[in-house]
């Protein structure tokens, strides 16, 4: 008997085995979260924030003090949360459903106000908890069970930029970057620098991941990898971009 | 107050220990792909959501690069080097 195997310290034990399906990408994503809680030693003023879909499995996934919220309104209350008591650090934990179709207002609107938050958003090209229908993020000719025919971009449009977006308005200070979870070890990198901005004060801090759903996307784990390292990447690019350095050098 | 514990099947490799919880492995089999010398294979033990677990079948080719560790979703799998346990071994 073991109490946490390769488990970070800020799981939560009891919460264990997750609610996750088998092959998720929020366990990767959370994992790299995890660790950097762990490194960061922010277990004790960390306010988590999740959102409705898959994303809320994650409210006892931690043992932080969690709050769910519904359809992208987790970024206005974590900015309320931020502006009450600026001490505390307050992470927004979303899918891609909740934080670009439902809630994009609020996170463009957190975005221009260059609000202290940091925003987590799970990229897995379909909304998984309802069954797999098509999210602003599934790729062109995409199948799904809104689109089973495949996405047709002169109908239903282009997949949702995100961080293009976002570091379209951010001001200077705000951190904007996207990781994927077939690279950890850089999205840990990334996960940190994100965190590291809040504490510091800079700004808006923005992490999108590309992210796995081989359940809704009926893939065995060979399919998954390749669609995530292949048909994904190269629609969304991984890398940072907007960070501190950067914006020295524009100015 | 009691923690939750899970159990940890163990097994002793030349360069490192591969250790795995049949209470924490779904079976997605995302390590078993990752793995870059042909590893991992299903074993016969059922884990927690009754899918067949992952066992290290070939694991006289394991390099320990710890790659399944890290992508194990539910952090199931523990790679444990034998370089570090030496050294553990010395400095205490």
């Amino acid at each position: 008997m073991v109490e946490r195997l390769a488990m970070p310290k800020s799981w939560r034990l009891e919460s264990k085995p997750h609610k996750f399906c088998p092959g998720c990408g929020h366990g990767m994503v959370l994992k790299v979260l995890g660790e950097v809680i762990d490194e960061l030693a922010i277990q004790e003023k960390l306010i988590f924030g999740v959102d409705i879909g898959c994303s809320l499995l994650a409210w006892d996934f931690f043992d932080v003090d969690t709050v769910q919220t519904h359809h992208g309104r987790t970024n206005p209350v974590m900015v309320g949360i931020k502006r009450a008591r600026p001490e505390l650090l307050c992470i927004a934990y979303m899918g891609d459903g909740g934080a670009y179709a439902i809630g994009s207002q609020h996170l463009v609107n957190a975005a221009f106000r260059n609000e202290k938050i940091m925003a987590i958003v799970v990229n897995n090209c379909n909304y998984g908890m309802t069954g797999g229908q098509m999210s602003p993020t599934t790729l062109p000719g995409q199948k799904t069970e809104t689109s089973p025919y495949g996405r047709d971009p002169k109908e239903t449009g282009s997949p949702t930029q995100g961080p293009e977006m976002v570091a379209a308005i951010a001001s200077p200070g705000a951190y904007v970057a996207r990781g994927s979870v077939t690279n950890l070890k850089q999205l840990k990198r990334f996960m940190k620098k994100a965190v590291e901005n809040q504490l510091a004060g800079n700004g808006f801090s923005f992490l999108e991941v590309i992210s796995c759903c081989p359940t809704n996307w009926r893939t065995n784990a060979k399919q998954t990898w390749a669609f995530m390292e292949e048909e994904m990447a190269s629609y969304f690019r991984v890398g940072e971009l907007l960070t501190a350095e950067k914006d020295e050098e524009n100015s | 107050m009691n923690r939750k514990t899970f159990r940890k099947l163990h097994y002793e490799g030349t360069k490192g220990c591969f250790n795995i919880s049949p209470d924490l492995c779904k079976g997605c089999g995302l390590c078993k792909e990752k793995c870059p010398t042909d590893v991992l294979d299903w074993g016969k033990e059922l884990g927690v959501y009754g899918t067949p677990i992952i066992v290290p079948a070939r694991l006289e080719q394991c390099i320990v690069c710890g790659i399944c560790e890290l992508v194990c979703p539910d952090a199931a799998v523990l790679i444990e080097k034998k370089e570090k346990v030496k050294k553990m071994a010395k400095g205490s």
